[in-house]
């Protein structure tokens, strides 16, 4: 007893905080606004998190540095249970996804042909591990839960995927749909090929692009937002395991083939 | 981590949500409680077979796996798992993480803005190549097959 009052003690602060930030990020509730093609959706989540870091060491100084540590360990407690959230979902689509066929799962695999470019790009801008974390994947919910067990709370990789997360965050939407646009414009690509691509794993991405596309090829709206739907709520599903199997050793390796041959330390 | 960290900060973490569910998602918090509870228990399900299991992988593979399995068609309590957990918003256990991993990378921040424009190249990049590499196979793949 002696020892859960210790540390309700010592993490009293943090907790009381984080019922508050909750609190209030909630009552902002989620705000989007319309932005040429796009929308733009923002989430309480992101307001929790940037109140919480004004409130950091650099910025007001609310939190020292010891206290920013211990909020470390909660993070990995605390998202499990919407990690569970997410499987849950999965679970329930199966049936739905198991109608769909192969080509919607093959798919799947070009999300991870990104690193080969994203990687040395980062590498020659300068970034260190950080440009795992970023590249391995369009870093949406899931990876923050991933990053966050595989590497580690505190470590560069982790907060390369929250940089990305967030940056996805507050523009991804509308450059999403100004990309399906500017695909479809090449006539390349078949309004299906487009409308699977669609599905990245972000719900609101998916809705910019499927949009757009649908807006472009009206003939095909009902196939594009199907397939785009299917898409994501595949990768809803193999997200984590695409991840932790695939798209991170592959990033690791990627990394550790580059980096000697273009990182700053050559330089 | 003992169990007893675990059940301290997965019960602060409830509260939290179900605070979340009712203030966000207008869900009282009696409604939201048999979710929580569910979600709750599989997170601490899934650390103790990642534990007991000698496969070394990180516990929430266990966790969304066992969320998956315990949701999908061949589990009996699909039907309950699903009709409780859908109370609790899509977003709202994610609001508390914010919130916390906000306080954890606090001390980054002076960092992240002296080199935060080149995760914006990267972001943007990530965004294309996913796209066009997913667009690419998907047009190769119903080619192949016939369908175009």
């Amino acid at each position: 007893m002696y020892y859960v009052v210790e540390k309700i003690k010592k993490e009293f602060k943090i907790y009381i905080t984080a019922i508050i930030l909750v609190v209030i990020s909630e009552c902002i509730g989620t705000i989007s606004f319309q932005v040429g093609w796009g929308k733009i959706v923002l989430f309480p989540m992101l307001f929790a998190l940037i109140i919480a870091v004004l409130l950091g060491p650099d910025l007001i100084g609310y939190f020292k540095l010891e206290e920013c540590k211990t909020a470390s360990a909660l993070v990995l407690v605390a998202i499990t249970p919407f990690m569970a959230k997410l499987g849950i979902l999965a679970g329930g689509n199966i049936p739905k996804l198991v109608a769909l066929g192969p080509a919607l799962i093959l798919q799947e695999f070009g999300n991870l042909g990104t690193m080969f470019l994203s990687i040395p790009v980062a590498l020659l801008l300068g970034m260190k591990r950080e440009a795992i974390g970023a590249c391995y994947s369009i870093n949406r919910e899931t990876n923050l839960g991933l990053s966050i067990h595989v590497f580690g709370p505190d470590s560069p990789e982790t907060r390369g995927t929250f940089a990305i997360y967030i940056i996805g965050s507050v523009i991804g939407t509308v450059y999403m749909g100004f990309l399906a646009s500017l695909m479809a414009s090449t006539k390349l690509f078949h309004p299906w090929a487009l409308g699977m691509a669609s599905g990245v794993g972000s719900g609101s991405m998916m809705a910019a692009a499927t949009a757009t596309l649908a807006n472009i090829y009206p003939e095909y709206a009902n196939d594009i937002f199907m397939l785009g739907g299917a898409s994501d709520m595949l990768t809803g599903i193999d997200g984590i395991y695409m991840g932790m199997f695939v798209a991170i050793p592959l990033a690791l390796k990627l990394y550790d083939w580059l980096a000697p041959k273009l990182g700053s330390q050559k330089q | 981590m003992k169990y007893r960290d675990w059940l301290l900060i997965l019960f602060v973490t409830s509260v939290i949500m179900a605070i979340s569910n009712l203030i966000g998602y207008k869900t009282s918090i009696i409604e939201s409680i048999p979710g929580v509870v569910i979600l709750c228990g599989i997170a601490l399900l899934g650390q103790f077979l990642s534990q007991i299991i000698p496969v070394k992988l990180p516990m929430i593979l266990y966790v969304t796996t066992l969320g998956l399995i315990l949701a999908s068609p061949i589990s009996p309590i699909s039907d309950i798992v699903l009709q409780y957990t859908n109370k609790i918003a899509f977003m709202a256990p994610v609001t508390v993480v914010g919130a916390v991993t906000g306080i954890s990378i606090g001390k980054d921040y002076v960092e992240f803005k002296r080199v935060g424009w080149k995760f914006l190249v990267i972001g943007l990049l990530v965004i294309t190549g996913t796209f066009i590499g997913s667009a690419i196979v998907a047009h190769m793949v119903l080619k192949v097959t016939g369908r175009i």
